[in-house]
């Protein structure tokens, strides 16, 4: 029980991770980021073209969490200048595009094949790792949240013309949020491929970009503690079913299909009863004259 | 019917442990854990449901005759969703809260490779039923399977389509590890017999229309085109084909799970190779049996998760449950059991070789079997 345990921690600290990422982007800055899934993927990409070229593992860190900021910026300076709604569209196809490339692209990580990944085979570490990671992109995203530029950010959420009025160019602001954001993806992707130790494009399908989506839409997109809640609910809700559905001795493709209805039925009542999250934002007060 | 097949299975399973120590069902015993990690969610469900199907058969059986030791076999069956992060979460159970020694796997090798990564430093074994990824032979004394590998099915495919008097062909699969993994045996095999390969295609899974990958064979008139896939992207195929006008016959891997979109333009038009020995007296048996339980007749895969579940349990009453004697017990029973899906040869990684295989043509709106 202690090693499952071990492995929910860590698979909740990295999908956390993702998290945060995402609420940077969108609880934060307003970027509707459909394609979460694809800075995810490069970090894990970095650990797998390291594994397959024979490089140290460190350099597969770097060149995912390097690749991964830099593909965010390609990404979003043609989408600069969309609304929100091209936005989502964009970063949708920009994973799948990605996923699609290294489906097809052997040489880079195995194609279709996929390729392996050396193991962390000590579970402990990997979730002491997973949560060094939480707990540093936590503090950062809360540093980020109550800095200066944290409010501009807000102020760009609610409204990029009045943020602009006030004399700030709203793409430069929104490159910044993605750039930091990916990394944090992308360092999350390269603790996965050590992980799991196998890389390969299904892990990267649109509906992981969902998963982190409906975590964060759950725990309250604008709150670090809801997007951690969230996270956890959602993880846990996938393993907690499993026992349930073990118990029951109902035919196992039907308990299966319960397993999802019931995980669906969880996000219904939330969304219909909690819409702002289960950890809203809180309202912030400010007193100008102070200043 | 059902009764039947119980009563032959049972029979069955007491001759198999005869040799070995028969004994009842101990009641004061505690069962036998056996792990089930099938997709019954997410991408093609029903091939991994029947595998489920067949390994409660096995199971039944072998609890009809007396359990394992006189422990009965208790099943675990975990849903991965097709997704390698919920396969390893299901293995993870499995192995960890559970503790089975022993887990039988459908999947795609995207999520049985990281499932045996898992388990090969744990020292757990891995029954695969549906993966056929080269890269499964890595994992040697962890993963055995008792489907063979495309390399082997493929070669079949690749002679198959050359014995029929075809000079070309044109490749269509899905771009998955199994459709390019029997592409590349048969394509090698096809030209082996002096074939020339005009174009591979690997598409893209999922798509409502295959039009614009098939459009280029509507000039190269191929004489064969040479396939592999299953489910609903098989009948997409094969609509965008008829619509084009391509004609030529199609020749495939595992024919069984194709779905045919047009009864009458695929009449004599679709063959190929798939999983010998089912049309045995114990293959149809089980066919009967799994018609009556379940209402529907089993694909391959039931076969594959029987043989599995039987193996397993053969190994378990001749070693015992401790996981290395089951592992070292498993080539040994395998050598005597003759299987649903005929005799299983396992090369030295556990992979299985020299398979039965039979040809399958489909006519009259069934597939049927042509030659072996």
């Amino acid at each position: 029980m202690t090693d499952f345990i071990i492995f929910s921690v860590t698979t909740i600290a990295i999908w956390s991770v993702l998290g945060i990422s995402l609420h940077l982007q969108f609880g934060l800055t307003g970027l509707v980021n459909f394609g979460q899934v694809l800075p995810f993927a490069v970090g894990a990409y970095g650990a797998g073209f390291a594994a397959v070229h024979g490089l140290p593992i460190w350099a597969g860190a770097l060149i995912g969490c390097g690749l991964a900021p830099l593909i965010g910026v390609l990404v979003i300076l043609p989408a600069g200048r969309l609304t929100q709604d091209y936005w989502a569209l964009v970063t949708l196809g920009a994973g799948e595009i990605f996923r699609l490339a290294m489906l097809n692209i052997s040489g880079i990580a195995g194609g279709v094949e996929g390729a392996s990944v050396v193991r962390l085979g000590d579970r402990t570490l990997a979730m002491v790792l997973a949560l060094v990671l939480l707990t540093g992109t936590a503090l950062f995203a809360f540093r980020m949240d109550r800095s200066p530029l944290g409010r501009l950010l807000r102020v760009l959420r609610e409204d990029e013309t009045l943020a602009a009025t006030l004399g700030r160019n709203p793409l430069r602001f929104q490159l910044v949020v993605t750039a930091v954001s990916w990394v944090m993806a992308g360092l999350a992707g390269v603790l996965y491929a050590h992980v799991t130790g196998y890389v390969s494009p299904s892990s990267f399908m649109v509906i992981e970009t969902f998963v982190i989506w409906t975590a964060v839409v759950l725990g309250g997109p604008n709150t670090i503690a809801g997007v951690v809640l969230g996270t956890a609910v959602v993880q846990l809700t996938g393993v907690s079913t499993r026992f349930i559905a073990q118990w029951s001795h109902l035919p196992s493709e039907l308990v299966a299909n319960l397993r999802l209805a019931a995980f669906g039925a969880v996000l219904v009542l939330v969304f219909l009863f909690r819409p702002q999250g289960v950890i809203p934002e809180p309202k912030r007060r400010y007193n100008a004259d102070s200043r | 019917m059902k009764l039947g097949f119980s009563v032959l299975a049972a029979v069955c399973a007491m001759v198999a442990f005869s040799a070995l120590s028969p004994g009842a069902v101990r009641a004061d015993e505690p069962p036998v854990s056996v792990g089930v990690i099938a997709n019954l969610t997410g991408s093609d469900p029903k091939s991994s449901v029947d595998m489920v199907h067949g390994v409660e058969m096995a199971a039944d059986a072998l609890n009809a005759a007396g359990g394992v030791k006189g422990r009965k076999i208790a099943l675990i069956v975990e849903d991965s969703e097709y997704r390698p992060q919920a396969g390893i979460e299901a293995a993870t159970k499995l192995f960890d809260v559970n503790k089975v020694d022993a887990a039988i796997v459908f999947g795609g090798s995207s999520v049985s490779i990281p499932i045996a990564e898992l388990a090969a430093p744990k020292g757990k074994i891995l029954m695969n039923t549906s993966a056929s990824s080269a890269k499964l032979g890595n994992y040697g004394g962890t993963l055995f399977s008792t489907l063979p590998l495309d390399d082997i099915v493929g070669q079949q495919v690749g002679f198959y389509a050359a014995s029929k008097g075809a000079k070309t062909a044109a490749f269509i699969v899905p771009n998955n590890t199994f459709g390019t993994g029997l592409m590349e045996s048969a394509a090698k095999a096809f030209e082996e017999k002096g074939g020339k390969v005009l174009r591979k295609i690997a598409y893209t899974e999922g798509q409502p229309d295959y039009r614009a990958d098939l459009q280029a064979l509507v000039a190269l008139k191929p004489d064969a085109i040479i396939s592999a896939g299953y489910g609903d992207d098989t009948r997409t195929a094969f609509k965008a084909a008829r619509e084009l006008g391509i004609d030529a016959p199609w020749y495939v891997g595992y024919p069984s799970i194709f779905s045919v979109e047009n009864d009458a333009w695929m009449n004599g038009k679709l063959s190929g190779v798939d999983n010998g020995g089912l049309d045995s007296p114990m293959g149809q048996k089980l066919k009967a049996a799994a018609v009556a339980k379940y209402s529907a007749e089993p694909r391959p895969h039931f076969y594959y998760g029987y043989d599995a579940m039987m193996l397993l349990g053969l190994a378990m009453q001749k070693a015992g449950t401790g996981v290395a004697a089951i592992k070292a017990a498993l080539p040994d029973v395998a050598k005597s059991y003759d299987g649903a899906t005929g005799k299983i040869e396992w090369d030295a990684r556990g992979q299985r070789i020299n398979p039965p295989m039979d040809k399958f043509m489909f006519k009259d709106g069934k597939l049927q079997a042509i030659a072996n």
